[in-house]
């Protein structure tokens, strides 16, 4: 039987993940700043905070979903392939295999999706408890996917081009770490002073946040979920030539 | 099987690879030898489509490396200088994933044998990370293997190892060379160069300086070495092309001598003026 030339790269990935799982500082990692967030700001400051439409935590678990698989989704992939590229050299036998750079690329993203999906999955299920008028909608499960795939390629991205390890932390503390604040995760991005919101309106998370928020398919939320398309392509399209033109 | 013609490498200032040009007869064990930083490990990423050259023509059983890298990377087989291996993955597991990767048929069958060649059939469910830097090199050879390379390339395959180990690692390349693969293999390590292959290649800052078999490069520098200890206390060798003129040298001595056979370290030494190390 033959596989897909992506699923080698994929299955590497889910037998390391596996591992890592039965590991409880994983899942400690996975959890421990959407929880710190959630408990901060939904079970904390929340409670004195009322929304226009809803009660604070039903907002904010979405939020807390588009963050927390943008930030496993991301930091996954970029750290594991900067470790794999720079350190283990193990990200070498996939350049050396008789693969197309699309494959990797595929394989890579997958995996990480899969990353930020289970991070996702475990606020979730959070939300089902303490948020009473939290909903799953199709439209969440989309945005969800399309968040968890643009930035497991932006992952790649960075694991692709940083130069040491510690330039992914760098990375992560100017466009990861203010993203997942101004979005609109904790706080409707209509409070963000003006001459901000341009530059927040460019940010990918922005438009996660709008969609999974949204119950039904409207013009904004499908300019939303363009928006997160057409980032998802450009950043795999990137990816992809990085690995291509992979030279040491 | 190999062949280079004007291949130039750069990283930044420093040339790593300088207008080099060779040929590799297929079927053959080919060595490269030369000192840390000679260009070895620069050109065998060169030759496996781990790094792009600036200039120059690199083809592989016909391939051209640079514009049909898929092709090369179809027929060959790679023993990186460091251990590449995923550590937190078993030697099966790291084993199949190869095996997908390069779309090994039969690859259940082909795993068993490679595990049993290196002896690890039996440790196949451990986890790499508690291997020995022997039994990890092993696998790595097993690795490459695994796709039938027509062509092998093993980059330092002994670096790091202990002797005892070492010999179980040429004894292996030894049984990978009777099954007709061409091999090329870096190494500063000597005696595997002499006792592994059929010509040896000598670079030295990045230019290949001399490639011949490795009898012709130690007939060419002289077959025998007359040292001794000078008064001031330093060695000091004679080089002769016959044992009659080494037992004349050594009876003109005024001092106690040894009478050895060349090797290619002296032939290293004498066209470069510095040792390998």
């Amino acid at each position: 039987m033959t596989v897909p030339a992506f699923y080698p790269i994929f299955l590497r990935e889910m037998l390391l993940f596996k591992r890592k799982l039965i590991r409880i500082g994983y899942l400690f990692s996975a959890m421990v700043a959407p929880v710190i967030y959630l408990v901060t700001f939904g079970l904390g400051l929340g409670r004195s905070v009322q929304m226009k439409d809803t009660d604070y935590l039903t907002y904010l678990i979405p939020g807390l979903v588009a963050m927390s698989s943008m930030t496993n989704s991301y930091t996954w992939v970029a750290s594991a392939l900067n470790l794999n590229r720079l350190y283990f050299k193990s990200f070498q036998i996939l350049i050396q295999a008789p693969v197309p750079a699309s494959a990797v690329m595929i394989g890579e993203v997958l995996a990480g999706m899969v990353k930020g999906l289970f991070a996702a999955g475990l606020i979730i299920a959070v939300g089902f408890v303490l948020a009473p008028h939290f909903l799953l909608t199709p439209l969440l499960g989309i945005a969800l996917l399309l968040n968890c795939a643009l930035f497991a390629s932006l992952g790649v991205v960075t694991g692709m081009i940083t130069k040491t390890h510690e330039d992914t932390a760098t990375y992560n503390n100017f466009f990861i770490l203010p993203m997942a604040f101004f979005s609109g995760t904790f706080f409707p991005i209509e409070k963000i002073p003006e001459m901000l919101r341009p530059v927040v309106w460019l940010l990918p998370l922005t438009h996660a946040n709008i969609v999974m928020r949204r119950h039904s398919l409207e013009w904004d939320t499908a300019v939303s979920l363009v928006v997160l398309v057409l980032y998802a392509i450009l950043f795999f399209v990137v990816g992809e030539r990085l690995i291509r033109n992979y030279s040491e | 099987m190999i062949r280079i013609r004007g291949l130039t490498k750069h990283y930044g200032k420093i040339q790593a690879v300088q207008n080099l040009s060779l040929t590799v007869d297929a079927g053959t064990v080919f060595g490269l030898l030369g000192p840390n930083g000679a260009g070895k490990t620069t050109l065998i990423k060169l030759m496996t489509t781990l790094a792009k050259p600036d200039s120059g023509e690199l083809f592989i059983d016909e391939h051209d490396v640079i514009k049909d890298p898929l092709a090369v990377k179809k027929i060959m087989g790679v023993v990186p200088q460091e251990n590449n291996l995923e550590r937190e993955l078993t030697a099966y597991e790291n084993l199949l994933i190869y095996a997908m990767l390069h779309r090994v048929s039969n690859s259940q069958e082909k795993i068993a044998s490679c595990l049993r060649l290196v002896d690890l059939w039996e440790r196949r469910d451990e986890l790499v990370s508690k291997f020995s830097g022997g039994m990890q090199r092993r696998l790595l050879i097993a690795r490459a293997l695994l796709s039938d390379p027509k062509i092998l390339f093993l980059d330092e395959p002994s670096i790091g190892l202990d002797p005892q180990i070492r010999r179980q690692v040429a004894d292996i390349i030894r049984r990978i060379r009777i099954d007709g693969r061409t091999v090329v293999i870096t190494t500063h390590y000597i005696e595997e160069a002499e006792s592994l292959c059929d010509r040896v290649g000598i670079l030295a800052k990045g230019s290949l300086i001399a490639l011949d078999t490795p009898e012709n490069l130690k007939a060419n520098i002289g077959q025998y070495i007359v040292e001794s200890i000078s008064a001031e206390g330093k060695l000091v060798q004679s080089i002769c092309h016959s044992r009659e003129q080494a037992n004349i040298v050594a009876r003109d001595a005024d001092c106690q001598v040894v009478i050895r056979k060349s090797n290619l370290e002296d032939v290293f030494i004498k066209l470069t003026g510095e040792r390998i190390e």
